[in-house]
């Protein structure tokens, strides 16, 4: 491992920490939910490994209990995942100085909290080899939090107090990643737009509401820019 | 409940409907390639689709938007808490313990 690597590893770590606190009541979570699904031990965690995605595997913990068609549980796992197009769009040119292994692993353990923690670095340094070590190694971190979290929530089944709410602790760590990206004014706009926009279309069927708010946000955000562009350029 | 060997199919199934997405553009590398603006406005993707996860799983209670619950309570607990303080536990503290609290 070469020293600027391990630099960027150390980095990732440190700026990851927090939200890899907030997996863990999530993965617990999720943990519990597969088994009271009818899943045996080896099962769930047979899915939490090959799935590894908190949102497809929730999302289609109910079709599969009530006996749904392969293509309905097909389809709802790449509607929830219609995301990570967009997240490994902009990661591509940061991450394009690794090996095609290395990138493979790199889609695997993409996630919305790593990705949101270190899009902005990743997209700003100039070394490929730094920038490979500060995703994989808050990559490889969560993906070993989640895991080891929930294998604890299917073998703890039935002994967690669901009054208890620990799952809160999830939103918590998306706030906290929200709140320093709120004081940029366009930022600011996309996610009142795509966090109002969720709410007021939650009727839509296959979690659609939240594709929809999400790319409205986006929207919203890059159309605040041009404005702001085009008061200062006045 | 039950299931038989179709069942890790299904896995397998789901598993691909996560890996290809996240893993589409990151493999593809040079070969393909979004277009300038559209690599501009994905800088919003997190904001918009962290807002778009997080606000309904505060402002919903049983599916119905209400704006005095615990939950919202917390989440502004644990925002004053990023915004006044830099240590990192503090808002999962105060958080947890104001959903506690207002219960």
């Amino acid at each position: 491992m070469s020293p600027s690597f391990k630099a960027g590893a150390r980095e990732g770590f440190r700026v990851c920490l927090p939200v890899s606190v907030g997996l863990v009541p999530w993965a617990l979570v999720t943990g519990l939910a597969m088994v009271s699904a009818g899943f045996t031990p080896v099962q769930a965690m047979g899915m939490s490994f090959i799935v590894f995605g908190a949102t497809a595997q929730l999302g289609t913990l109910p079709l599969i209990a009530i006996g749904a068609p392969w293509w309905l549980i097909l389809a709802t796992a790449l509607v929830v995942n219609l995301r990570f197009l967009i997240f490994s769009a902009a990661l591509a040119g940061p991450l394009a100085g690794g090996t095609l292994l290395q990138r493979w692993l790199c889609g695997y353990l993409l996630t919305d909290g790593v990705f949101a923690t270190c899009l902005e670095r990743l997209r700003s340094d100039a070394d490929p080899v730094w920038r490979l070590g500060y995703y994989l190694a808050p990559s490889l971190w969560c993906a070993l939090v989640w895991q080891s979290s929930t294998l604890t929530g299917v073998l703890a089944a039935g002994a967690i107090p669901r009054g208890w709410s620990l799952e809160f602790m999830a939103s918590i760590a998306l706030l906290v990643l929200l709140v320093p990206m709120a004081r940029v004014r366009p930022m600011l706009v996309a996610m009142l737009t795509g966090g109002v926009l969720s709410v007021l279309l939650r009727g839509l069927p296959l979690r659609l509401g939240v594709m929809a708010a999400i790319v409205a946000g986006i929207a919203a955000g890059f159309a605040t820019e041009h404005l702001q562009k085009k008061a200062e350029a006045r | 409940m039950n299931y038989d060997a179709s069942l890790w199919l299904t896995f397998i199934l789901i598993g691909l409907a996560t890996l290809l997405p996240r893993a589409s553009f990151i493999v593809l590398g040079q070969r393909a390639s979004l277009p300038e603006a559209v690599q501009k406005a994905l800088r919003y993707a997190p904001a918009a689709a962290l807002a778009a996860i997080v606000v309904p799983d505060v402002v919903l209670v049983n599916g119905a938007p209400e704006l005095f619950n615990p939950k919202l309570g917390a989440a502004i607990a644990a925002v004053l808490a990023v915004t006044l303080s830099r240590n990192p536990w503090l808002p999962f503290v105060a958080g947890m313990a104001v959903l506690w609290g207002l219960r």
